[in-house]
């Protein structure tokens, strides 16, 4: 089996669960959980920086997703459909915790195509913490891009700013990153 | 510190997004999933529905409902005691109203609800003491029945977590709770009675 076929299978099984999870089923839901419960855990805690409100987050967007899963399109991405809930949650749940946050607003946006690389490999707790240590709106548009792989624009949606927005944020975390890390951030 | 903490990565994108929670979560979201379907299943034939629940949760819901219309009585025939209890800008009212909806169970482990609650309680005694003899007995044993029913609620949750209305009452309980403490906060300002 190629990895299209692969791909087109874990696809079609999905489908089948969402399927069964809209007519009721909780188990075919519970699957669809355990299939994307880490994806959207390690979403919300990068965003949250707390374990108590990740969890929280993340049950909230299981439930929402229960709820509002007669309505999503099998054509599209579960996987997609989750994380925009989550992020939803997750900025929901911030705003209740520090109702003010700083704007990017009008700086230009220069943060087109990075691979984010390193210059010198950095091991993974270090580059976790330094993106934990970044400011939230730095960190949320380089957490949906160099991690799970948003275009811009869709990583913008997702916050809900411009696309201009999103690239000043990423610039911003390059090189606040760059800083912390002591590495050349490519 | 796991092995995978301590791996290098030349990119960001080496970084897995994928970090699994400390505890299993579903069985929190499957309760309140059932909790939300077994409303919706059972809202058309409230009859039967009412049948199902045991007497004693039905007991349980009229000391809920005996306490709530003890602190309405209190509030309504005694001399008004809280010149400002309706404010808007009173805040433990305000985060009580702005609760989440009566079948969110998960609303008291809201750091908001809990500390609301802590201030409330932290200052309870002294309110007490201000208050009227008669007043303070009737919020006393209020407070004592709310405290039964929520034992209760709790206990027969412990067996049937998934049960709605049970979750619904326990909710209400905490409601009340708040309501009783927060008279007894702005009554205690007052120096007056309930």
């Amino acid at each position: 089996m190629t990895q299209a076929q692969a791909d087109d299978t874990r696809v079609d099984w999905e489908a089948a669960l969402v399927q069964r999870a809209c007519t009721g089923d909780s188990r075919a839901f519970e699957r669809l959980y355990r299939e994307h419960a880490g994806r959207v855990y390690g979403l919300c805690l990068r965003m949250t920086r707390d374990v108590q409100l990740a969890e929280d987050c993340t049950q909230e967007t299981f439930i929402n997703a229960w709820r509002a899963l007669p309505r999503f399109e099998t054509r599209s991405s579960l996987s997609t459909w989750l994380h925009r809930i989550a992020v939803n949650v997750s900025l929901a749940k911030r705003r209740k915790a520090s109702p003010v946050g700083p704007s990017l607003d009008d700086e230009e946006g220069t943060g087109d195509a990075l691979e984010w690389t390193l210059e010198t490999p950095v091991e993974v707790r270090e580059i976790e913490a330094a993106i934990g240590a970044l400011p939230d709106g730095a960190r949320d548009a380089l957490v949906l891009h160099a991690l799970y792989g948003y275009s811009h624009g869709e990583a913008a949606q997702m916050l809900g700013v411009a696309e201009g927005t999103c690239k000043a944020q990423l610039h911003r975390a390059r090189k606040l990153l760059r800083e912390r890390l002591h590495v050349e951030v490519g | 510190m796991s092995g995978a903490d301590e791996r290098k990565v030349g990119s960001l994108r080496e970084l897995s997004p994928a970090i699994e929670p400390a505890r299993d979560l579903w069985p929190q979201i499957e309760a309140r999933i059932n909790a939300e379907r077994s409303i919706t299943a059972a809202a058309p034939p409230r009859p039967a529905r009412a049948r199902a629940v045991p007497p004693r949760w039905l007991a349980a819901a009229a000391v809920v409902a005996s306490v709530a219309v003890g602190v309405w009585i209190g509030r309504s025939l005694l001399p008004a005691a809280r010149p400002g209890a309706q404010s808007p800008i009173n805040p433990s009212r305000a985060s009580f109203v702005d609760a989440p909806t009566a079948l969110d169970v998960a609303y008291v482990s809201d750091p908001r609800y809990q500390r609301d609650r802590a201030a409330l309680m932290k200052t309870l005694q002294a309110r007490l003491a201000a208050l009227p003899p008669p007043a303070r007995a009737k919020v006393m044993a209020s407070l004592a029945a709310i405290q039964g029913a929520k034992q209760d609620l709790q206990n027969a949750l412990g067996k049937d977590p998934g049960n709605a209305l049970l979750q619904e009452l326990l909710v209400n309980t905490y409601q009340d709770e708040m309501r009783v403490l927060t008279d007894v906060h702005y009554a205690g300002d007052a120096g007056r009675g309930i």
